[in-house]
C-alpha cells in the first residue's frame, strides 16, 4: 500500500481536475458499475485513473484485472498511460508495479491469453493454443477448393455451383454462382453463428427451412474441420471467443481469476462477449462497463447494442445485483453549438419502444458542453447542386489552412458513411486537388489502384510476366484484367524514363529464364536415369547431377556447395535423406524473394523520390502505402510459398498464385489497409475517412462529406440469427434507421471547433431526413455569412501524459540510423532479411519465459 | 529439470510467443530468422547459465517519466532490464539482440544508457546496485556457421570463444546530459527529421568493418538510401556491372545460402494452382 502519496496528489501533479461524476466513477470500486460516456467526456482518463486507483490504493494485483478495449491501439495507449502514472508512484513510494501480466487488450487478444493461461487450464499445464486465423486467412482457408468442397458436400449438394447459388441467395439475397461471393457470405454467416453461440445440431431442430438447415451443416463441418487443423487446431476470431468461453465454463475457478472486469466500448460487444464478461465477473461481481449506445456502429459485425441499453436488467439476471449508473455527460472536446447540434439530431428519431415501456436508447443522458464558447461552430453550405457545394466548401477549407486555423491540413477531416465509389467523395477530392490540396483517402478506392501499388505490381508483372488466363471472364475478372493492364502500362512508363531500371528488369527476366532452362535440363537428366521425385537423395547422385550436360554455372554452384554436400551427408547419416524433389528445387531456386524484389525496385528513382520527401517531412502518403505493400508481400510468403523455384515458375504457377489468386482476392475483397498503430494520417494531406474509421477520434475541423445513407433492410444473417436464437432486439424493420442515426451522431460529434455540412439540392440529391430537417429549418448559418475570425486556432495535439520512448528501440535506433527508424519503426515496413522489432521482442519474451522457469523452479525447491 | 526438458520448455514458449507476435505485428518471420531467434535464446542459456538460471527479477520495466524536450514536448524514457540479486551484490543486465561489435564501438551510448537506468533504479527507487552490464546476444558468424553444420564439437568450441558480456563501468554521472540529448532526439522524431547518416559515417570502422558494410548491408532499405548508394557505388554514374553488383548483393554468401535452405525446407510448392474464372 502506498504511504506517501494520495490520489489527489497525483491529480495535482498531472493537472487533472475531474468533475463530480468522473471523480465518483474513479472512486467507485465495489460492485457492478455502468458508465454511460458521451462524446469527448474523458472516459479514457476515467478508466486510466480508476485502474490506477484499484492497483495503487486498493492493492489489486494487475494480473487480476481484465480490461478490454475496442482496438489494440486503445489498449496500447491505456497501458502506456498507466505505466507512466505508475512509475511516478514507484519513484515516490519505491513500490514497483509490473503490468506485464495484466490482461489489457481487445477481447480477442485477451481470449488468446485465456487459452494459453495456466490459471484457466484444468490441469494447470501450459495449454496447447490453437492457431488463430485473421480475416484474410479465414477467407483463404475457405476459398481453397479442397476445404470449400468438403464444406459444400456437408450441405448435401452434389453440384458446387448450385450450392454456391444457394449460399448467395439465402445469405446475400443475390443469385450468383461465384465461389468468392459464396465464401464471403458464408464467413458473415458462420461468424455470426459463432458469436451467438449457436449449436448447429440444436439449431437444426428449430428450423424447417431446408437451405438454413444446409447452412447449419456447413457451419458444423467448418468449425469441426478447423478444430482438426494441425498441430493444435485453428480458430477464427469468432470461434476464438467461443473457445475461450468453453474453457471458462469447464473450470469453476475461472470465475475468481479476475477481481475486476472492465469493458470499454460496450455498445459494440456481441453475445458471446457478454457471456464471457459475466462469466468472468461472477466470482467477484466487479464488472465495470463503459460505452455510449448512441455511438454503436458495429451491428454488421454481430454487435448488439442491447447489451448496453439493457445492461441494468442483464446485470440483475446474471449477477443478481443492479449496477450503479454514473453518466459521464460533459463534453470537453467540442464547442457549445456543436454539442447542441448533435444532441438535437439524435432526438429527432422516435426511440420509444413499441409497447410504450421505455426506450431503445439510454434516453435520459444529460449531454452538455464544457466549453463556454457559444460562437458559431456549425455551418452549412449554400443549398445548391454538388459542383457549387464542393467549390464553396473547398474555398472555406483553403481559407482555414491559409489563415492557419489548423496547424496542418491533416487536422481537417472529411467523413463519409462509405467511401468506395462514392460520387461525393470523388467530387470533393477533385475539387480539393484542383485547388492544390492533397488528400489521403486509403478507403476511397481500392488500395491496389493507388499509384504506388500499381507501380510495384506493374513492375512485378514486367519481371515475372503477366499470367495468361483464358475467358470467358466474369465481370470481376474482366475488371481485374484491366487493372493488370493499367499496372503494366504504368510500369512501362516508369521504366521508359529509367535506363537502369530497364536493365534491372531485363537481368531479372534472364535469371528467371536461366533457372527455367536448368529445370528442363535436370528433368531430362532425371528422366534418362529413371530417378523419381520422391527417391532418397545420395551424395553420389549429387555428383552425377552436377555434371548434367547443359547445366548453368549457377545451378552447378548450388549443387557443389560445400554446405549442401555436408547437409546431404548429415541427412543420410540420420537416415532422413532429402528427396530428389528437394534437391532439384535447391538447384533451381532463386536466392531472392518477392520482398527482396520490392526493396530492390525501391532503388530506382520513381520510388527513391518518395523516401527523400518523407525524410524531410514533406509527404508521408507514398511511404505509408509502400509500407502496406510490404505487409501484403510478407503475407503472401507466409501463406503460400516463400521461395521462388523453377518448379514454382513452371506452368506459370507462381504468376497464377500471386496475381490470379492472391492479389486478385485482395482486389475483389477491396482490401484497403491495416489498422495503423500510431499516426494514421500523414502530414500535409486532408484525410478522407469513413465514419467507422473516425470512431474515437477527434479533429479541429470536420466536413460531413455525404449527409446521406439509405436505411437498409436488415440482413438475412440478422433475421436467421434471430430466428435460431429466439433472441429479440430492436424491431427488425427499424434497424436501418437506428443504425444510421447512430452513425451520423458519431460523425457530428467528432469536431472540436467547426462542423461543416454540405447542403446538396437538385435532381437526384437526397439528404437523410433528420439532417435535411435541420438544414431546412432556417436558423442554420451558411458559409458566406460565416466569420472565419471567430474560429479559434487548433492547438497542437495535446498529449497530456506525453509519449513513452524506449531507450533501445527509439533513441538508440534513431541514433544509429534515423532513416531506418523511419522506415521500419514509424511506417512499419516488413523487413525481408534484417531483424527488427518482431525479432527482438520474440527473443526477449522467450528469455523472460526462461528466467521465469528458473525462478519458479527455485521457488519449488 | 533435465536439459531436454528445459529445451522443450524454451521451444514451447518460443512458439507461443511467436504466434502471438505474428498476429500482433501482422506478419511472419521467415524460417531462417525464426531459427536464429530460437538459437539466440538457447545459446544465451548455454553460454551464461550463471545469469540465466539466477536472475531474480526478469524484464523489469523501468521508466523516467515527466521529462520535457527542448521544444517542450512531454515524454518519458523507458527501458527493460534484468536484475540478479545475490547476498553480496546486485547486477543489472541489459540484454540486447544486436551486434556486440557495434556495442563496443558505441560504448559511450551504452554507458549513458545504463547510467540512466541506474539513476532510475538506485537514485529514484532506492534499490541496491553494484554492477551493470550489456549482454549482446547477436551470434558471431563463426558460431552461426557451426550451428548450421550441427557439429556439436564445433558449436561448443565456438560458444566458448564467444563473449556476449560487456561490463559497463557503473556510474551515475552525465545523466542530465543524456536526458537532454534524448529530448533532442524526441523532437527530431516528432518533427519528422529522418535523413540517413552521412557518407563519412558509413565509412567509419566498426570491429574491422565499415558501418556501411556491417550495418547497412543488414538493412533492407539500403537500396533506396542516398548515403548507402554513395558508399557502395562511389560515383553517381556507375558502370552497368558495378550497379548490377550493388543491387544484387543480398548479403554475405553464407547467410544467403542459409536463407534459401531454411526457407525451402518449409516450402510446399503446389502441384497446380486453382483459379476462379
Amino acid at each position: 500500500m502506498a504511504k506517501s502519496v494520495t490520489l489527489k496528489d497525483l491529480w495535482a501533479e498531472f493537472d487533472f481536475k475531474p468533475n463530480k461524476n468522473q471523480e465518483e466513477a474513479i472512486l467507485q470500486v465495489d460492485g457492478p458499475l455502468f458508465l454511460t460516456a458521451g462524446p469527448g467526456s474523458g472516459k479514457t482518463k476515467v478508466l486510466l485513473w480508476r485502474t490506477l486507483n484499484l492497483i495503487v490504493f486498493h492493492g489489486v494485483e494487475p494480473e487480476r484485472i481484465f480490461l478490454s478495449t475496442f482496438t489494440e491501439k486503445a489498449a496500447h495507449q491505456l497501458r502506456e498511460g498507466l505505466k507512466t502514472l505508475l512509475s511516478v508512484v514507484t519513484n515516490r513510494t519505491r513500490q514497483p508495479f509490473d503490468l506485464a501480466k495484466m490482461s489489457v487488450g481487445t477481447v480477442h487478444s485477451i481470449c488468446q491469453r485465456i487459452l494459453s493461461d495456466r490459471r484457466f487450464s484444468p490441469d494447470s499445464k501450459r495449454p496447447r493454443t490453437p492457431r488463430l486465423f485473421d480475416e484474410l486467412e479465414q477467407y483463404f482457408y475457405l476459398y481453397k477448393p479442397s476445404n470449400w468442397n468438403r464444406i459444400l458436400e456437408a450441405s448435401g449438394f452434389a453440384d458446387q455451383e448450385a450450392c454456391n447459388h444457394m449460399v448467395n441467395l439465402t445469405i446475400g439475397r443475390e443469385d450468383k454462382g461465384s465461389r468468392h461471393v459464396a465464401v464471403t457470405n458464408a464467413i458473415t454467416f458462420f461468424n455470426r453463428l459463432s458469436e451467438e453461440c449457436v449449436d448447429p445440431i440444436e439449431a437444426k431442430k428449430k428450423t424447417r427451412d431446408p437451405d438454413i438447415r444446409r447452412l447449419l451443416d456447413m457451419y458444423r463441418c467448418y468449425s469441426r474441420d478447423l478444430s482438426m487443423e494441425k498441430p493444435f487446431g485453428a480458430v477464427d476470431f469468432s470461434l476464438l471467443q467461443q473457445k475461450a468461453l468453453d474453457i471458462l465454463n469447464q473450470n469453476h475457478a475461472a470465475e475468481h481469476v479476475y477481481e475486476h472486469v472492465i469493458v470499454d466500448e460496450y455498445q459494440d460487444t456481441n453475445t458471446v462477449q457478454e457471456l464471457l464478461f459475466f462469466k468472468l465477473a461472477r466470482g467477484n461481481r466487479n464488472i465495470c462497463i463503459v460505452g455510449d449506445d448512441d455511438q454503436a456502429l458495429y451491428r454488421f459485425r454481430g454487435a448488439t447494442v442491447e447489451n448496453l441499453v439493457e445492461f441494468e436488467q442483464r446485470c440483475k439476471t446474471y449477477l443478481g445485483v443492479k449496477p450503479k449508473r454514473i453518466g459521464l455527460d460533459t463534453n470537453y472536446r467540442s464547442r457549445q453549438l456543436i454539442v447542441k447540434h448533435y444532441t438535437d439530431f439524435i432526438n429527432r428519431c422516435n426511440w420509444r419502444r413499441e409497447d410504450g415501456k421505455g426506450y431503445h436508447r439510454v434516453h435520459d443522458k444529460k449531454i452538455r458542453a464544457h466549453s463556454s464558447d457559444g460562437k458559431p461552430s456549425v455551418v452549412a453550405s449554400t443549398p445548391g447542386p454538388p459542383e457549387d457545394v464542393f467549390s464553396e466548401i473547398v474555398g472555406l477549407v483553403k481559407k482555414i489552412i491559409r489563415q492557419k486555423k489548423v496547424a496542418d491540413p491533416n487536422q481537417i477531416a472529411f467523413l463519409f458513411p462509405s467511401l468506395k465509389g462514392n460520387a461525393k467523395a470523388k467530387g470533393f477530392k477533385e475539387a480539393l486537388e484542383g485547388a492544390g490540396l492533397k488528400v489521403y483517402a486509403p478507403r476511397a478506392g481500392r488500395f491496389l489502384e493507388l499509384d504506388e501499388a500499381e507501380a510495384i505490381f506493374g513492375l512485378f508483372m514486367l519481371v515475372f510476366g503477366k499470367p495468361k488466363s483464358e475467358g470467358p471472364f466474369s465481370q470481376d475478372l474482366m475488371k481485374y484484367h484491366q487493372w493488370m493492364k493499367d499496372c503494366t502500362d504504368f510500369a512501362d512508363g516508369i521504366a521508359a524514363k529509367d535506363k537502369q531500371l530497364k536493365g534491372f528488369i531485363a537481368d531479372k527476366r534472364r535469371e528467371l529464364e536461366l533457372v527455367r532452362k536448368d529445370y528442363e535440363v535436370i528433368k531430362a537428366f532425371v528422366k534418362r536415369d529413371r530417378w523419381s521425385d520422391e527417391m532418397p537423395f545420395t551424395s553420389d547422385m549429387r555428383r552425377r547431377l552436377a555434371e548434367a550436360p547443359g547445366l548453368s554455372f549457377r545451378a552447378k554452384k548450388a549443387l557443389n556447395s560445400k554446405y549442401l554436400q555436408m547437409v546431404i551427408e548429415q541427412r543420410m547419416k540420420e537416415k532422413d535423406p532429402f528427396k530428389l524433389k528437394y534437391i532439384v528445387n535447391r538447384a533451381t531456386s532463386l536466392d531472392w524473394s518477392v520482398l527482396d524484389l520490392f526493396y530492390q525496385l525501391n532503388a530506382f528513382k520513381y520510388f527513391r523520390d518518395f523516401y527523400d520527401a518523407a525524410e524531410v517531412d514533406k509527404d508521408e502518403g507514398p511511404l505509408c502505402n509502400l509500407g502496406i505493400i510490404t505487409g501484403y508481400l510478407a503475407r503472401f510468403m507466409d501463406q503460400f510459398v516463400p521461395i521462388i523455384t523453377a518448379s514454382y515458375l513452371d506452368d506459370e504457377k507462381l504468376q497464377k498464385q500471386f496475381f490470379l489468386s492472391y492479389i486478385y482476392a485482395l482486389y475483389r475483397r477491396e482490401e484497403s489497409e491495416f489498422e495503423d498503430q500510431d499516426d494514421p494520417f500523414p502530414k500535409g494531406r486532408i484525410p478522407f475517412l469513413t465514419i467507422h474509421q473516425a470512431k474515437g477520434l477527434e479533429f479541429p475541423v470536420v466536413v460531413l462529406g455525404n449527409p446521406r445513407k439509405r436505411n437498409w433492410e436488415a440482413s438475412e444473417t440478422e433475421k436467421i440469427a434471430r430466428a435460431l436464437t429466439g433472441r429479440g432486439g430492436e424491431p427488425i424493420e427499424r434497424i436501418g434507421e437506428f443504425d444510421n442515426m447512430r452513425m451520423f451522431y458519431v460523425a457530428l460529434s467528432r469536431p472540436k471547433n467547426l462542423l461543416v455540412i454540405p447542403h446538396f439540392r437538385g435532381t437526384g440529391q437526397v439528404t437523410s431526413p433528420p439532417l435535411k430537417q435541420m438544414l431546412d429549418e432556417g436558423d442554420m448559418l451558411r458559409i458566406p455569412e460565416f466569420d472565419l475570425r471567430t474560429l479559434p486556432e487548433a492547438d497542437h495535439d495535446s498529449e497530456d501524459l506525453g509519449k513513452n520512448y524506449s531507450y533501445t528501440s527509439d533513441y538508440l535506433l534513431y541514433k544509429k540510423c534515423p532513416r531506418q527508424y523511419m522506415i521500419f519503426r514509424k511506417y512499419g515496413f516488413v523487413p525481408s532479411r534484417s531483424q527488427t522489432m518482431f525479432f527482438g521482442s520474440l527473443v526477449h519474451e522467450t528469455i523472460e519465459d526462461l528466467h521465469h522457469l528458473f525462478i519458479e523452479n527455485r521457488g519449488k525447491s | 529439470m533435465t536439459e531436454e526438458e528445459i529445451l522443450k520448455e524454451i521451444e514451447e514458449a518460443f512458439n507461443l510467443n511467436y504466434e502471438r507476435l505474428r498476429l500482433e505485428g501482422g506478419h511472419a518471420l521467415t524460417e531462417d530468422i525464426k531459427r536464429l531467434a530460437l538459437q539466440m535464446v538457447i545459446r544465451y542459456w548455454k553460454k551464461m547459465p550463471d545469469v540465466a538460471e539466477k536472475v531474480t527479477d526478469t524484464e523489469v520495466k523501468i521508466s523516467l517519466p515527466e521529462q520535457r524536450s527542448p521544444k517542450r514536448r512531454k515524454f518519458s524514457i523507458e527501458g527493460i532490464v534484468d536484475i540478479l540479486k545475490e547476498e553480496d551484490e546486485t547486477w543489472m543486465y541489459d540484454i540486447k539482440t544486436h551486434d556486440g561489435k557495434y556495442v563496443e564501438k558505441h560504448l559511450r551510448d551504452y554507458e549513458k544508457q545504463l547510467n540512466v537506468y541506474s539513476h532510475i533504479w538506485k537514485g529514484l527507487r532506492g534499490e541496491e546496485l553494484d554492477h551493470t552490464a550489456v549482454v549482446a546476444l547477436s551470434l558471431p558468424p563463426q558460431l552461426r556457421d557451426a550451428l548450421r553444420t550441427g557439429d556439436e564439437k564445433r558449436i561448443e568450441s565456438e560458444t566458448a570463444k564467444w563473449n556476449p558480456l560487456i561490463e559497463i563501468p557503473f556510474d551515475q554521472k552525465h545523466v542530465d546530459e543524456t536526458i537532454k540529448e534524448f529530448g533532442q532526439v524526441v523532437d527530431r522524431i516528432e518533427d519528422n527529421v529522418f535523413s540517413p547518416p552521412t557518407l563519412a559515417t558509413l565509412k567509419e570502422k566498426i570491429g574491422g568493418e565499415q558501418f556501411g558494410t556491417r550495418i547497412c548491408l543488414n538493412c533492407d532499405a539500403r537500396f533506396s538510401c542516398r548515403s548507402y548508394r554513395k558508399f557502395a557505388l562511389g560515383s553517381s554514374s556507375p558502370t552497368i556491372s558495378a550497379f548490377k553488383k550493388y543491387i544484387e548483393d543480398l548479403g554475405p554468401e553464407a547467410d544467403v545460402e542459409g536463407w534459401t535452405t531454411d526457407n525451402l525446407e518449409h516450402s510446399e510448392i503446389p502441384e497446380a494452382v486453382d483459379i476462379e474464372a
